[in-house]
């Protein structure tokens, strides 16, 4: 014990002799008691950090003098040389921490030097428990700050998606960005809550493929992670943690393994993957509520379309390629997600606006009277109130509105001309045109044409009717080989934005 | 990769690999980044992207916001602990 406050007391004069209050003190010290060296001895009198001074103290009788009233505020005496020296004791409440001499004055101090010098003492120790406290915050609340904000910038950076797949390899991806280790992976319970299947696995060392055995699924109670699931409980291994997904019931797993340094994980990364997975919980909660809005979303179109097609076949949806192409400009474009799933939504009711147009309007082969396109535009709008008020199909409305309009602004229903067409009307007016040309319908005057040439014919119409950017995309798509299984006619549905 | 020496050369990034340094482990913002160094958002976000290019610094991109971390390289953590502990 007395070990132990010795070693506190040396490192507290350290610390107090290369502090910048001692520096303040030394400069103010100068000024008051003149032509005077400054240095310290420890508590046991001992000269503390020797130098040159010190040698020269060590000699000298006088330190058995010192020893006899450590708590006097100060003592005046001659060293061996037969120089005048002053000394005060470093306290901090009845503690004595060291001393601190002036040694070689050139004549005895006065008393007010000595008070000066006193109170400079005071306020230099005061000055550095003000440092101490500083670096003990420092020290202390700024890493656990700095975590903090970390967990933060998860909670945003996992908040700002509700696509699924992306979710859970950027969940992965901050895993091992915060537990500095080479391997995550996110597994989640299926339907039966009797398997772990495999959702993300990240190994900074190798891709994983889909294929690899990694992304077998497991079973409950089997390996580490089916025993994680069953239990609820966080395992915590030298090279490896790995804690449950918790949302009332167990969900999945998370587990991390081989640090980039090689080193052992402890209970402090155990407890911040637990927090994280608390935050990829709820993300993962969320996203797939969405998905199950989308689902719904998706299945309510799919019964209008069903029951517009029962009306009159044909007529207010279209083909599967025209869907599929939609959405291929729409990626080759990069819209966000959000418009893909709007333009996904439009793609699947692009002609309701047909509803109340007459049939002998809409099946007419030739050219329209203006009469008829007067009827065409009014109808067109009235139409859309059908589906004005299912909420979700809000965003998509202007999609479906104005994909009549012509780039150059001579379309309907309001001559919108450019970018005040919304682009994914413009995109749906490119696959609606290449669609119209490849396919045959009864009411057409011209018969279908072949691909290559109705790609051309797209081209020519790039900038008067069609919006070269989109026009740029679409030819873009053309030149794949994957362009083929677009084209072709398929039931498979586009699953991927659903 | 430049050397880490000329890395240490620009002010902005030297601060920056110190503080990643220290806290390997954190994720934050530039703005974050600018608060804990105590420096310009502009200036770092500079240096930030610099270093990313560089692959030291990986970027977390979202919608809304990018997020900053240490590489998990672990050659290049060593070099830069190595070349810190010689400054």
């Amino acid at each position: 014990m007395k070990e132990f406050e010795e070693i506190e007391k040396q490192e507290f004069l350290t610390k107090f002799s290369k502090s910048g209050s001692i520096t303040a003190f030394r400069k103010l010290c100068s000024k008051v008691i003149k032509k005077s060296r400054c240095v310290f001895l420890d508590a046991e009198y001992k000269p503390f950090k020797c130098n040159s001074e010190c040698d020269h103290i060590k000699l000298g009788k006088y330190l058995a003098k010192l020893k006899f009233d450590p708590s006097r505020e100060y003592m005046i005496f001659k060293c061996s040389c037969n120089k005048i020296c002053l000394s005060f004791p470093i306290m901090q409440g009845s503690n004595v921490y060291g001393h601190v001499l002036f040694i070689h004055l050139g004549k005895e101090p006065k008393k007010t030097a000595i008070d000066a010098t006193k109170i400079c003492m005071d306020l230099a120790l005061k000055e550095f428990q003000k440092e101490q406290e500083l670096n003990k915050l420092y020290e202390t609340i700024r890493p656990r700050a700095i975590a903090l904000s970390t967990i933060h910038t998860i909670h945003r950076l996992l908040s700002s998606t509700l696509n699924m797949d992306e979710l859970i390899e950027r969940i992965a991806r901050l895993i091992l960005q915060v537990m500095r280790s080479r391997h995550c992976s996110i597994m989640l319970l299926d339907e039966s809550k009797k398997y772990l299947i495999p959702k993300a696995v990240i190994n900074l060392d190798k891709e994983i493929l889909k294929t690899d055995p990694q992304y077998k699924k497991i079973r409950l109670g089997v390996k580490l992670e089916g025993r994680v699931a069953k239990t609820g409980k966080s395992v915590l291994s030298r090279n490896s943690v790995c804690v449950p997904l918790v949302e009332e019931d167990i969900i999945g797993v998370i587990s991390t393994r081989d640090k980039t340094n090689d080193a052992s994980f402890d209970k402090f990364e155990l407890e911040i993957l637990i927090t994280l997975a608390e935050q990829a919980v709820i993300a993962i909660k969320n996203a797939q509520m969405y998905e199950e809005q989308e689902k719904m979303a998706y299945g309510s179109i799919k019964t209008l379309a069903a029951l517009l097609d029962a009306k009159s076949p044909n007529t207010f949806t279209h083909s599967d390629q025209f869907v599929r192409m939609v959405l291929a400009i729409a990626e080759e474009m990069r819209l966000s997600r959000e418009d893909i799933v709007n333009l996904h939504y439009s793609a699947l009711l692009p002609d309701t606006g047909k509803f109340n147009i007459p049939e002998e309007i809409l099946k007419k082969p030739g050219i329209l009277s203006a009469g008829e396109y007067d009827i065409i535009k009014k109808q067109h709008l009235e139409s859309l109130k059908i589906i004005e008020h299912l909420e979700f199909l809000k965003p998509a409305m202007p999609i479906i509105k104005h994909h009549h309009e012509k780039y150059d602004g001579t379309g309907y229903p309001d001559g919108l001309k450019g970018s005040q067409i919304p682009i994914g009307a413009r995109v749906m007016a490119v696959a609606n045109a290449f669609e119209a040309m490849i396919s045959v319908r009864p009411y057409k005057g011209s018969k279908k044409i072949s691909i290559s040439q109705a790609i051309k014919e797209v081209e020519k119409n790039k900038g008067t009717q069609f919006d070269p950017e989109v026009v740029g995309a679409f030819i873009e798509i053309a030149k794949k080989p994957e362009f083929k299984n677009i084209v072709e006619v398929s039931h498979e549905k586009h699953k991927k934005f659903i | 990769m430049k050397s880490i020496k000329s890395l240490f050369k620009n002010e902005a990034a030297r601060k920056i690999l110190l503080f990643f340094n220290e806290n390997p482990n954190c994720i934050d913002t530039a703005k974050g980044i600018s608060l804990w160094i105590g420096w310009d958002i502009d200036i770092i976000q500079k240096a930030l992207d610099q270093l990313v290019k560089e692959g030291i610094i990986t970027s977390h991109q979202a919608a809304s916001t990018a997020a900053y971390a240490y590489t998990n390289n672990k050659e290049i953590v060593k070099k830069i602990e190595k070349y810190i502990k010689n400054i």
